[in-house]
């Protein structure tokens, strides 16, 4: 569906060793019939047991944005892989202008002029720009004419004031970004353009500078896919959006009369209000302190669920992780903690564990679990020095607590003493959680978007299983930027933005509330002039 | 019964290739000359591969973590020259064995250090301390054998226990607690958790440093009690009695199957490596092989159990994604979706 806008240079793919600039050099109208410039026809991957896209079926014609949504774990980074050619579908195919791209790679893609622009740019970081812009690039050139092609696309892109011989590393993110795409234009025209997650690490100046630079290209014909968490970036800039959920295209449609809760729904198909949700909240639990006064005041009760809700990679993760005693960085520097009224202060997981906190973290894979071990090592890996007698493990030490924690979370797939990689994402989740929480009782259990890559009945089996510590007196303190994610978990939430924060008391309507409190605190710190995230 | 999978099948044939390469040189061995399959040969070989055993057991728990330790040859030389001036010094041999033990856990704990709290690359440090403390054997000794050993102790190198000699019996006992410590303890599983992901390692509160060192220190002891050992054998303490042991011991532990990247291993599959070297060794003596060319050779084992260790892994991770993609299309359409 919808592929009408757009002009165009109606040119093939492969045409075009010449390497022209693009920008107005366009300008022919799209005549119709004219294929889509990309389009993916049935594509799914599969990872093991993990099913990562599942016949995905989307296009972007020329001169289009099309924004590409979805949790962690969705798919979105999957599809970009295969898009650029690092990835082979397991089945379904790509079209390039109509014709089939039989064995994509990278360097084939960049050929037809593709061109990825990530959250961290791909350049060699000890070189210059100069040799950057031209490492891989085969064709015969004088120095002289690879200067001057250099300065012309580092003008494109608004770098023009730079020294070609800057040493990449010098650079800034967003500056780092630009070069990326400059080097897309110095192998020819960018006739697909892949963004993803482009604006995770640039501040609004640098973001709005971007989106004026995408909108040129995309007017000259190019075709973008913008893939962001950042609801408000996909407002900006896109013509269409495409949701993708568990892996398969869920909503396709033009930005045109759809609103942020539109979208909101579509990332979270099958929204059900968490039940129950009435806590009977104790005594403090944890206490998160600023020293500035206006800054950062959280505390967190024995018998509930709360959530802090924040923009993507932002804030609302390095709090638990500081409190986890994994270290503090520029936003999280300053930040004191107390535990049940004394300062906490861990310098190790190990120290935050014997204190009585647990924290399952934001990456599963590689933070999580230890790929080359049993499902159930995974689960007690942590506890056997005190489960084992004299050190020694027997046939049934701590197998016990394996199956209560399978029973408790519903846990489906093969016997425990099989590879946790023969689990699915979902039941992967479900081993994690069960370590920090059956084994051991914490007294305050850190979540790290807890539910992301799950499916929907993983979720619940996740949020009953939560619900039920807390009922019990657990802690329970959830992160997430996912706004259906706090709203089913939690009892209440803080929305935090940098050094700012906003209360969404309990029995308040959160679902409205969560995403505007956040666009408030984001507005307010633009207007403050205070940094983003 | 269920009929194994040709994933499977070629799992079992990869993960088993020493196995069979040991069954196929065995014959070859025994049918060139009838003398390799008496008792008496095969009693040498368990004596020749005993010392080498000792070192290989620690070597492998060291891969297993995610390490190497390159060291361990110039670490028993070291141990067993200290330890040799002691006993000729006080004549006595328990002061002479503490002094040598006590070099080797002290060297172990050096590389532990450096490699687990500092942060360096393991496989250049103690690269760097194969040369430095064989060096300073070598300086210490001015390169000439100390000989002049007490009686007491040299006995023991030749010492037998209901007619089996008391380097294979110690290695047997090795093997024993190895294979205990592996799959029957708490810190055999986190050796092989801290290999297989030290981040998440670090993040499920296991002591991921004094893991690294304690194994380092044993790795060191256990180098210089083989020291201790080859000098009782030997009835004397060369500067160079242990050269060569760090490779052989590394090939043992490729050869047996260790992901050299850390993270797996059994102990059976060492056991098929270190007899696989001891039986190429002494069925090239055998056969009259030049000495030089059976360093060759052993080389070239090390490279092919190289090769093996890459092939064991990327068998290993077909049959689980088989496996996998199986459970998955059992569990579709409720199958959990992530990547």
């Amino acid at each position: 569906m919808s592929t009408t806008s757009g002009r165009s240079e109606a040119r093939p793919a492969g045409e075009e060793p010449g390497g022209s600039l693009p920008a107005g050099s366009a300008g022919l109208t799209n005549p119709p019939g004219t294929p889509p410039r990309i389009a993916f026809a049935d594509v799914s991957k599969y990872f093991g047991a993990t099913v990562a896209l599942d016949g995905v079926t989307f296009e972007v014609a020329p001169g289009e944005i099309v924004g590409l949504l979805g949790h962690n774990g969705a798919g979105k980074s999957t599809l970009i892989n295969v898009a650029s050619g690092a990835l082979q579908p397991s089945t379904g195919r790509m079209l390039l202008d109509g014709r089939f791209m039989d064995s994509p790679s990278p360097a084939a893609m960049a050929e037809a002029g593709l061109c990825v622009v990530s959250q961290v740019p791909a350049l060699i970081p000890g070189i210059s720009i100069l040799d950057n812009l031209f490492l891989g690039d085969k064709r015969r050139s004088t120095r002289a004419q690879r200067i001057e092609r250099a300065h012309a696309a580092l003008t494109e892109v608004g770098l023009g004031h730079l020294s070609l011989r800057t040493i990449a590393s010098q650079l800034s993110v967003g500056e780092r970004q630009l070069v990326d795409l400059a080097r897309g234009l110095v192998r020819g025209d960018i006739r697909i353009l892949l963004l993803d997650e482009p604006t995770a690490a640039l501040g609004l100046p640098e973001t709005a500078n971007l989106h004026r630079l995408v909108r040129g290209f995309a007017a000259s014909g190019t075709a973008v896919v913008y893939v962001s968490h950042r609801l408000p970036d996909i407002m900006d800039i896109c013509s269409r959006a495409v949701v993708l959920n568990a892996g398969a295209v869920v909503l396709d449609a033009s930005m045109d009369g759809l609103s942020l809760d539109d979208l909101a729904a579509a990332l979270a198909p099958g929204f059900t209000k968490a039940e129950s949700t009435t806590a009977t909240p104790g005594e403090i639990v944890l206490g998160v302190h600023d020293p500035d006064p206006d800054g950062l005041e959280l505390e967190f009760r024995a018998g509930e669920v709360v959530g802090i809700f924040g923009m993507a990679a932002g804030i609302e993760f390095d709090i638990l992780t500081a409190a986890f005693g994994l270290g503090r960085n520029r936003k999280t520097t300053g930040l004191t903690f107390d535990l049940h009224g004394r300062p906490f202060t861990p310098r190790s997981p190990r120290q935050a564990i014997r204190a009585g906190v647990h924290l399952v973290p934001a990456d599963r894979e590689t933070d999580g679990l230890a790929h080359n071990l049993s499902a159930r090592d995974n689960v007690m890996l942590p506890w056997f020095g005190s489960y084992a007698r004299a050190g020694a493990i027997g046939r049934t030490t701590g197998v016990a607590a394996y199956e209560e924690g399978r029973t408790l979370f519903n846990v489906q797939g093969p016997p425990g003493t099989h590879s946790i990689d023969e689990f699915s994402g979902g039941n992967r989740q479900k081993h994690l959680i069960a370590r920090w929480t059956l084994p051991r009782r914490p007294e305050l259990l850190l979540l790290l978007q807890p539910t992301q890559g799950v499916d929907v009945g993983g979720k619940n089996d996740i949020i009953r299983a939560v619900q039920e510590y807390a009922a019990q007196g657990m802690c329970v303190v959830v992160a997430s930027s996912e706004s259906d994610e706090i709203m089913r978990m939690c009892h209440r939430a803080y929305v935090v933005y940098g050094h700012r924060h906003a209360l969404i008391p309990a029995g308040a309507d959160m679902e409205g509330q969560l995403l505007s409190t956040l666009l408030a605190l984001a507005g307010d710190a633009v207007s403050t002039g205070g940094q983003a995230s | 019964m269920k009929t194994p999978t040709s994933e499977q099948v070629r799992l079992f044939l990869v993960r088993n290739g020493v196995l069979f390469a040991l069954i196929a040189l065995i014959a070859v061995f025994g049918v060139l000359n009838p003398r390799f399959l008496t008792v008496q040969n095969i009693q040498t070989i368990l004596l020749q591969i005993s010392e080498l055993g000792l070192i290989a057991l620690p070597v492998a728990f060291i891969v297993m973590q995610g390490t190497v330790d390159m060291s361990v040859g110039s670490v028993a030389t070291l141990a067993a020259v200290a330890g040799g001036y002691t006993m000729v010094a006080t004549g006595n041999p328990l002061a002479g064995v503490a002094v040598g033990l006590a070099v080797g856990v002290a060297a172990g704990a050096i590389n532990g250090f450096l490699v687990a709290w500092v942060r360096l690359n393991p496989f250049v440090v103690t690269l760097g301390f194969l040369s430095a403390w064989g060096g300073l054997a070598l300086f210490l000794t001015n390169g000439k054998t100390v000989s002049g050993l007490p009686k007491s102790f040299t006995a023991l190198g030749s010492l037998s226990v209901l007619g089996i000699r008391l380097q294979i019996i110690l290695l047997i006992l090795a093997i024993a607690l190895a294979w205990f410590i592996l799959e029957h303890t708490a810190r055999g599983r986190e050796i092989l958790a801290v290999g297989g992901s030290m981040r998440a390692s670090h993040l499920m509160g296991l002591p991921v440093e004094g893991i690294k060192v304690s194994t380092y220190i044993v790795s060191g002891g256990v180098a210089a009690f083989v020291g201790l050992l080859l000098a009782a054998k030997l009835g004397a303490v060369s500067p160079v009695v242990g050269q060569g042991l760090e490779v052989d011991a590394l090939t043992v532990v490729l050869l047996g199957g260790v992901a050299f990247e850390g993270g797996s291993g059994r102990i059976s599959g060492i056991v098929y490596g270190l007899v696989f070297v001891g039986v190429l060794k002494n069925g090239l003596v055998i056969l009259g092989v030049s000495a030089y060319l059976q360093t060759v050779l052993v080389g070239l084992t090390l490279v092919a159990a190289v090769l093996l260790d890459k092939t064991i892994q990327q068998a290993v991770g077909r049959a689980i994604a088989t496996r996998g993609r199986r459970q998955a299309a059992a569990q579709r359409p409720t199958a959990a979706i992530s990547d």
